[in-house]
């Protein structure tokens, strides 16, 4: 063994090779392959975790999608046109008074039912 | 392996390249385990923080500046890792301190008198203060720099020349005891 004092600014070689045999642990090799298998489950619960992050996002776009649809196809649709003015003629009919009113109508479906 | 080999192992496993990341695992499991070792004194502990400390630099590997060595970056990371865990296991970490004698501290060779050269230096180390450790394993064991250790460390590079002063003097004790016994 060598004179190295404990005041040299040098490394111990001696002491530093006693170290590295003493802290030197066993089955390096079942060390690496169990970090890499971590290391590759860490990355598919990454991807997970990634779509997990858009749920929220996902799901206010797909809303949002949803809603901004039925409101364009119900703009373009000429059923909806229609629609709107079978209505519109039926209320201005039975509204005004020179057609039959409602309760002409009322009066004449309970003949009806009443009929034996 | 050459340092600028780790720079671009580092660079590939920045853009996702686990294999390049796995070849960095390899270089650097045993320092990492001796470091870890020498702060948690047991070998479990010590690869559980080795290992944490491996997948924490996976995931910050693509922040790694390449213009600075790879391995104090992450062995920066091995030492939180190994010293979360400590704190997470302070009880259980406490137990070999506490049954070390008072009397037997003050002389890490005689309490290691009748052990293998190894488990002497173990049980010396064990004596130590964490920072002594730490400081005499990277200086004298792992090569790195004081200035390396110091900024390591967060301490001032004057603290690690007397740490590795103080661990390095205790430690010869061990070392001096084994050669007197072989040369009886």
């Amino acid at each position: 063994m060598n004179e190295h004092s404990p005041f040299d600014s040098a490394p111990d070689a001696e002491l530093g090779v006693a170290l590295r045999e003493a802290l030197a642990m066993p089955f390096g090799a079942a060390f690496v392959n169990r970090v890499r298998a971590r290391l590759n489950q860490s990355r598919r619960r990454n991807w997970d975790e990634e779509l997990a992050g858009w749920f929220w996002q996902g799901l206010v776009a797909a809303s949002l999608v949803t809603v901004l649809a039925g409101w364009g196809l119900n703009a373009i649709s000429p059923l909806a046109d229609e629609t709107d003015a079978t209505a519109t003629s039926i209320a201005s009919q039975l509204l005004d008074g020179t057609t039959p009113g409602a309760s002409v109508l009322l009066a004449s479906m309970t003949s009806t039912d009443a009929a034996p | 392996m050459t340092g600028v080999d780790e720079v671009k192992l580092a660079a590939r496993a920045g853009r996702g390249d686990t294999e390049a990341f796995g070849a960095l695992i390899e270089l650097h499991e045993a320092m990492a385990r001796r470091v870890a070792y020498a702060i948690l004194e047991d070998q479990e502990d010590a690869d559980d923080a080795a290992q944490d400390g491996f997948l924490s630099a996976w995931k910050a590997i693509a922040r790694y500046d390449p213009s600075k060595a790879f391995r104090p970056w992450l062995m920066q990371i091995v030492v939180n890792a190994a010293r979360d865990l400590r704190r997470r296991r302070r009880v259980r970490s406490a137990d070999p301190l506490d049954s070390v004698s008072p009397a037997s501290k003050d002389d890490p060779a005689r309490l290691a008198g009748d052990l293998d050269l190894g488990e002497r230096l173990r049980t010396a180390l064990a004596t130590l203060p964490e920072r002594q450790r730490l400081a005499v394993v990277m200086f004298d064991a792992e090569g790195y720099a004081q200035a390396e250790i110091a900024a390591l460390l967060g301490i001032p590079e004057g603290t690690v020349k007397s740490d590795v002063f103080h661990g390095r003097r205790a430690l010869r004790r061990v070392l001096g005891t084994v050669k007197e016994e072989y040369d009886e």
